[in-house]
């Protein structure tokens, strides 16, 4: 179990002694976590802490209240429950404001989701340096044209407490390493190109030993002489890494907040197919070893496989209890947690080899989406392609349209979603997409 | 620029602000940095935080929200050239420092000219003895702090919806949010830098939902600055709502347009986002050091046209960007980044000013005591020139006016810089005509800045709530721009 559970304990005793009766929810926090930088051989950064903290939520007749502190010697727990409270008495009653139905908690009898290495926080840093070490000398020396080269190792263990009033206690742990590499080199025009890569894994011994500095390199070389292309209607071809970022518009506006506040362009089309029929995506915490697998949420409500998109269908919102209760509608899930979209059979290369003028797009350089609308801009960089070969390094161009417009162009899916990430989103192919450049 | 004036006749009470750090003890200091210099290290500090973050939400026309949060504890950093060992500990006992200093040393490589365990720990710099003076800014000043208290901004957010609604019949929903932040300080450094400060900043957010004809369209305003409670004043509010109600307004006959190269007038005030974008971070010397920065060795070389000088500044009273001083202790100052078209100075933090052999400027920064300091901006503006805005927008033939943006970001090395535009016109014959919205504007820096080609004479610094990441850190800053001419941009 977390470690200081005392604190929980002490800070429900103080929420007792309040003059008036509350519900509440308290979620102790404790998070280990190392971070390491090596740069030209020698470590440049290294930060190694453990935390806790106190996540409080106040429910009185219909006044919600949230209160965070780090903070924890026991007379200061105190204090800040009495300033909670006062905080508290001074909302306006939103009778929508509650704890969930506890009904719908999670009681126990899941799966073991084996995605908690307790070893992490134990292991030398020699070992993680030494992991830096192989990762970088994979590379160094290996191109003239290398300005700087950063090799970054981040892991962290994550456990939680959670004491809900109407009857919920649970705990929950995850952890998660990641090597990442990013190098700079010598481009042309002073220009000094930058790209990486990063690996993800749940325990420290699934870590790639080799691999992650060579793609980074690779990466970087390939942008050198990056320009804007035409401008032009292209197919687009989103590589997966970013692939997950052009989906993020499309979950905001399923969140139950943005419906009721009338800013959600996906407002009153549930069970309509808003994007294209090849679109099938799922939600499903409860595969073991995978990140995101979560037995409840952050409510204490268990989890449970959800369909997002069936053949471009709207299968759900991301409804809460305040939420459910002010739109009438029944209650699902605050949001996803590792979310699964249905690959096609083609590699990402098979899929540039078949196409005859379209753009690779790497990488998003800044740009929105109206919320309402739908409507988007944004900056991208990658390849151009003529007759099925990379052609040229883009940069410096503009992608202009509307979400539900250009999902519906989603043509084709790869099969290259990266297994060990949240997102499982593969390589995707848009037709007819309008691109700004020169 | 906002007014100061505080509300009028209004019988708000104010809550003081009380320092809630034991002050640091001399002899404390001195043994924390001591042994997080033990292992050999050239130089260590220590930076104490106490935050309280009180905030509240109107939504659906009911004050039904709030949260406050408390961040609290120190950080330990033990530096030798370029490597930093850095830990940080939630526990402020003597017993807790000491284990976290002592913590850091095989984090960074012995000294080759030192090594040893100093001894004494009131001799951590070359053996002199040192007497850590607190600095406290406040001190003497009679300028108490004092942050609105729940009940008052309780009222002040109804007021916020009542105005709204008062102003635009249209007006369906309004989200009005307050946020109070009071960041307590105590720095201590091994070449006996130390100062205790008081760091407030306050906020006002206004979103609102309008409908016509069925089409609905959203907006949002905001403010933010280092003040207590005398931020609340009736012309700001009133500012606020009426600006979040124009660009929501504006949304209802505004469209996109089919992309391309040209010319772009950036409006004066928050248009300095192309600054922050286009060289702000590519001045930043953490990449110049590692050579990364497209500016890199570009140091007092004509950049850009003579008539163009560029500053981040951290004296800008109330600004979000302002310093007492860094968060390495380097009294807050105005930096010249680029005078008359010359580059003249990086942003440097204490690292990367001694990899160089210069002063650093008091850009070391970060967000909470959970974090190393690193190079970042403060309030980043270009000086006025001396032409007239309408002159300039008469100069295009046929290009974009770009008046308010949500976003930006940069690729250091190859220097492309991307903002969003929100809101803006198209420019035909030397004159504004269809109003635009929603388009990516991009460019590259240096090539940007070469291209600025008129220079108005309008400046004004942008006080939107304006937060800069870098590094998975962010912190408050602001920017400022007169209205300037880029020849040729890519607009989305």
């Amino acid at each position: 179990m977390v470690n200081g559970q005392s604190i929980i304990y002490h800070a429900e005793q103080e929420i007792l002694k309040l003059p008036a009766k509350l519900d509440y929810k308290l979620v102790l926090l404790e998070n280990h976590e190392d971070n390491i930088i090596l740069r030209d051989g020698k470590v440049e950064k290294m930060l190694r802490a453990t935390s806790l903290s106190l996540a409080i939520n106040l429910y009185l007749d219909g006044r919600d209240g949230f209160f965070y502190t780090n903070d924890l010697r026991p007379e200061s727990v105190s204090t800040f429950i009495r300033e909670a409270f006062e905080t508290t008495r001074l909302l306006e009653p939103d009778e929508t404001r509650t704890l969930a139905d506890p009904d719908r908690y999670y009681k126990g009898g899941g799966p073991d989701l084996q995605n908690f290495d307790a070893s992490l926080s134990e292991i030398a840093p020699k070992e993680k340096i030494q992991l830096l070490q192989e990762t970088a000398s994979e590379v160094e020396g290996t191109d003239k044209r290398i300005i700087s080269m950063q090799t970054r190792y981040a892991d962290r263990q994550h456990q939680a407490h959670y004491l809900i009033s109407n009857g919920f206690d649970g705990h929950e742990q995850s952890s998660y390493c990641t090597l990442t590499s990013i190098i700079s080199v010598e481009g042309e025009g002073g220009q000094h190109p930058m790209d990486g890569w990063g690996e993800s894994r749940l325990f420290f011994h699934q870590m790639p030993r080799r691999g992650v500095a060579p793609t980074a390199l690779k990466r970087t070389l390939q942008k050198i002489g990056q320009r804007p292309a035409l401008s032009g209607r292209y197919r687009m071809i989103l590589e997966s890494p970013c692939a997950g970022n052009f989906l993020q518009p499309l979950l905001a506006a399923m969140n139950g907040q943005a419906l009721q506040q009338r800013t959600s362009f996906l407002a009153g089309k549930l069970g309509q197919q808003v994007v294209s029929p090849i679109v099938n995506i799922l939600d499903d915490p409860l595969i073991p070893g995978t990140r995101g697998a979560s037995l409840f949420d952050y409510d204490g409500v268990a989890t449970q496989r959800r369909e997002l998109f069936t053949e471009g269908r709207l299968m759900t919102y991301f409804i809460d209890t305040p939420m459910s209760k002010k739109l009438g509608m029944a209650p699902t899930t605050q949001g996803t947690h590792h979310l699964i979209m249905e690959q096609g059979a083609k590699s990402k290369e098979e899929l540039m080899a078949d196409s005859s003028r379209a753009i690779l797009v790497t990488d998003f350089n800044g740009g929105n989406c109206d919320p309402v609308t739908g409507n988007f801009s944004y900056g991208i960089e990658g390849f151009l392609i003529e007759n099925g070969i990379i052609t040229q390094p883009v940069s410096g161009m503009n992608i202009t349209g509307n979400m539900l417009d250009v999902w519906q162009r989603l043509s084709q899916t790869c099969n290259d979603a990266d297994p060990w990430e949240t997102e499982l989103i593969p390589t995707l192919a848009f037709e007819d997409v309008a691109f700004s450049g020169c | 620029m906002i007014s100061k004036k505080t509300l009028s006749n209004s019988p708000l009470k104010r809550e003081e602000t009380k320092p809630q750090v034991s002050p640091l003890r001399g002899d404390l200091v001195g043994s924390v940095v001591a042994a997080a210099l033990s292992g050999g290290s050239d130089y260590a500090d220590i930076f104490i935080e106490n935050t309280r973050i009180s905030s509240m939400v109107l939504q659906d026309s009911a004050v039904s929200q709030a949260q406050q949060v408390c961040l609290y504890g120190a950080g330990i950093r033990a530096v030798q050239g370029a490597e930093t060992g850095y830990a940080y500990t939630m526990d402020l006992s003597e017993e807790a420092l000491m284990k976290a200093a002592r913590s850091l040393t095989p984090a960074v490589s012995p000294a080759p000219s030192k090594g040893g365990r100093l001894q004494d720990p009131a001799k951590v710099n070359g053996g002199t003895a040192l007497s850590w003076q607190f600095t406290s800014p406040l001190e003497g000043t009679g300028e108490a702090i004092q942050s609105l208290p729940p009940a008052q901004v309780r009222q002040l957010l109804l007021q916020v919806e009542e105005k709204a609604h008062a102003l635009d019949a249209s007006v369906i929903k309004v989200k009005a949010y307050v946020s109070q932040r009071m960041q307590e300080v105590q720095f201590a450094g091994s070449d006996g830098t130390a100062f205790h400060d008081f760091r407030p900043r306050t906020s006002l957010s206004v979103s609102i939902v309008m409908e016509r004809g069925g089409q609905t369209q959203m907006g949002y305003a905001t403010r933010m600055m280092q003040m207590g409670a005398e931020f609340f004043t009736d012309a700001l509010m009133e500012e606020v709502v009426s600006e979040a109600i124009q660009r929501t307004d504006f949304l209802f006959t505004a469209s996109q347009i089919e992309g391309g190269e040209m010319p772009v007038v950036m409006a004066a005030g928050s248009s300095g986002i192309l600054l922050h974008e286009a060289i702000g971070h590519a001045f930043e010397a953490d990449f110049i050091r590692t050579g990364d920065s497209i500016f890199t060795g570009q140091l007092g070389k004509q950049i850009c046209n003579p008539s163009i000088s560029i500053v981040d500044d951290g004296t800008l009273p109330n600004d979000a960007g302002m310093l007492r001083f860094d968060d390495e202790g380097i009294p807050g100052q105005r930096t010249v980044l680029v005078e008359n078209g010359r580059l003249n100075s990086f942003l440097y933090d204490r690292i990367s000013a001694k990899h160089f052999g210069v002063e650093p400027t008091g850009n070391g920064r970060r967000e909470s005591f959970r974090c190393t300091p690193i190079p970042r901006m403060r309030s980043t503006y270009m000086l006025p020139g001396e032409a007239k805005e309408e002159d300039i927008i008469r100069s295009v033939k046929r290009g974009i006016y770009a008046q308010s943006f949500t976003n930006g970001q940069v690729q250091i090395g190859a220097g492309d810089f991307t903002f969003f535009m929100k809101t803006g016109y198209l420019i035909e014959d030397g004159k504004l005509t269809r109003p635009l919205r929603d388009l990516n504007i991009i460019g590259n820096g240096p090539e940007a800045l070469r291209r600025i080609s008129m220079v108005g004479d309008n400046l004004r610094i942008d006080h939107s709530a304006s937060m800069c990441g870098k590094e998975g850190q962010k912190v408050a800053v602001s920017q400022g721009l007169p209205t300037v001419l880029i020849d040729k941009l890519i607009v989305g």
